[in-house]
């Protein structure tokens, strides 16, 4: 047994976007241990939603738990809060809701990627993947207003029409989109540098994952096929407009890797399904009526599962809202897979998790 | 050529978030990003406080991250120029009051440019980084003035010169 030396990653780091520390204990350069510490920017969203605002203003406040998945929580709560009031929502919102969430994916999957590229030493091809996304946040902005926080879903609806003109420039970006997803793809797949950085890097078995309770890409990676959008049919029509479930195996972070990436084919495929299907209804359900009783909902935001609890006592304030997000499932697999792995490539590793701070100390 | 003239021509970044939703974080991804491009002012980010001279903080202080933030801000050499990204790092935003929240950065470090907007658009941060570039320029020039006051010469004239009234007190015995 060679001699220990233990490593701090973090709070402050260059290839971290958030606050997330991480203390490796190495051995000959190889990680054998692994101790994660999160919880830096717990700001008590959860308390405060439950005294300070009301309950319609809180779809707005649940947006900033997180930048790069806002939409998901703001629907998230949003079908919570219509659960409690006992209203359904129009058809057209729904599908509305759908093809921001999967706008969103793309935007978020993109970034993901490159950031799995940057921290693998790979400057260019991270420039290449943000200059690809670049056209996702002009589109975001086109619908929502909005580059980062769209505000889009509100309790009963959505905020904001889709405009005809909007809508043939989404289709139009898309056939420009599709031949430089190819071509990222190409790279992704077949480069051989990139594979000897992420190639068995990260990898976790698919029963271990099945054990440790793994959701979103990280858990499809390993082979295990969960997906919200597969489950739940009630609250968004997910088959309708072309959801395929999409595994892999090999569980390491080069199959993280070309999942998310083929996982853009089938949002591609979906926001053109909406585009053309795009039923015609009001926007909004009107209700007068206060939250009562308990509900859950959950959702499948770009990182996993996301599950939002309430509860309401006929006033206009709730009585507890609880968060659970994707990231936060993931933690101890997250710790497991950084095990038995060369120190030198846990950045890329910690970005292929894709990890969202924010989302998991709320 | 000076140190001074390089930093004026490439100033280094160093961002950190101090507890905010990551929106602003990523924006300031996508000002690196070929599209905005924030490398044209010689701008490039950096992992280092001890190397850099613009710090970009985003979120609301949260009580865990308050220490990080003034250690990091202690660790950079002078002149230094903080920008706050977004306006819970201006005023705390919607997470003001929050029980875990301090609210606003300045109120731990003095801040120079304040950015606003609830995610800040990308062209909004270049703006507030080209605005802190002119005030690490005037910050440079305080601080070579207060170096030249210092190695100014002894002026004989107006200087009571010791050395020679000492002599002039030992000299009768
Ligand atoms: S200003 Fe808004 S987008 Fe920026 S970090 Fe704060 S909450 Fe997020």
């Amino acid at each position: 047994m060679g001699k220990q030396y233990e490593i701090p990653l973090g709070a402050q780091h260059i290839s971290l976007l958030e606050p997330l520390h991480f203390k490796f204990t190495t051995e000959n350069e190889r990680i054998v241990d692994t101790q994660a510490n999160l919880f830096y920017v717990h700001r008590g969203i959860e308390a405060a939603c439950c005294s300070k605002f009301k309950f319609r203003q809180v779809s707005f406040v649940v947006g900033r738990v997180c930048g790069l998945c806002s939409i998901s929580h703001s629907t998230a709560y949003s079908q919570v809060a219509e659960k409690l009031v006992k209203i359904e929502i129009p058809r057209r919102a729904k599908y509305l809701r759908m093809l921001v969430i999967e706008m969103d994916r793309i935007h978020s999957h993109l970034l993901c990627l490159s950031h799995v590229a940057e921290n693998s030493g790979y400057e260019a091809l991270f420039m290449k993947t943000m200059q690809y996304r670049e056209f996702v946040m002009e589109l975001l902005e086109a619908v929502c207003g909005n580059r980062i926080q769209y505000d889009f879903s509100i309790v009963g609806g959505v905020t904001r029409d889709l405009k005809p003109m909007v809508a043939e420039i989404i289709l139009k970006r898309l056939k420009i989109f599709l031949p430089q997803l190819d071509e990222l793809m190409d790279i992704y797949k077949n480069n051989w540098t990139l594979s000897l950085k992420n190639k068995n890097a990260g990898a976790i078995t698919r029963a271990d994952a099945m054990r440790l309770n793994v959701v979103g890409p990280f858990a499809r990676a390993a082979g295990l096929a969960v997906d919200v959008r597969n489950e739940t049919e009630d609250l968004l029509p997910w088959k309708e407009v072309g959801f395929e479930m999409i595994t892999e195996t090999g569980g390491d972070a080069y199959a993280r890797n070309i999942l998310r990436l083929r996982e853009l084919y089938i949002s591609k495929r979906i926001i053109e399904n909406i585009i053309h299907g795009l039923p015609e209804s009001p926007l909004v359900t009107e209700t007068k009526a206060f939250p009562d009783g308990e509900a859950v909902a959950r959702i499948e935001a770009p990182r996993g599962e996301l599950f939002y609890y309430a509860k309401g006592n006929k006033t206009q304030v709730l009585e507890r809202l609880k968060i659970k997000a994707p990231t936060f499932s993931n933690v101890a697999a997250m710790v497991e897979a950084l095990n038995g792995n060369e120190y030198g490539s846990a950045p890329a590793i910690i970005a292929s998790f894709d990890p969202c701070l924010s989302c998991t100390a709320r | 050529m000076k140190l001074s003239a390089f930093r004026k021509k490439s100033p280094w970044i160093l961002h950190y978030n101090a507890g905010g939703c990551n929106g602003c974080d990523i924006e300031i991804l996508a000002c690196l990003a070929p599209k905005y491009d924030i490398e044209r002012f010689g701008m490039i980010n950096t992992g280092n406080p001890k190397q850099s001279d613009i710090l970009l903080v985003t979120g609301p202080v949260t009580k865990r991250s308050r220490e990080r933030l003034v250690e990091i801000y202690s660790q950079m050499p002078e002149p230094k120029v903080v920008v706050c990204c977004g306006v819970c790092a201006c005023s705390g935003g919607v997470f003001r009051d929050m029980y875990n929240c301090e609210g606003g950065v300045d109120q731990f470090i003095p801040v120079d440019v304040y950015v606003c907007g609830c995610g800040a658009r990308p062209e909004q941060i270049i703006d507030g980084v080209v605005e802190a570039l002119s005030i690490l320029e005037k910050k440079t020039k305080a601080m070579e003035e207060t170096v030249q006051l210092k190695n100014q010469p002894v002026n004989e004239g107006t200087q009571l010169n010791r050395r020679n009234t000492a002599a002039a007190i030992i000299q009768p015995q």
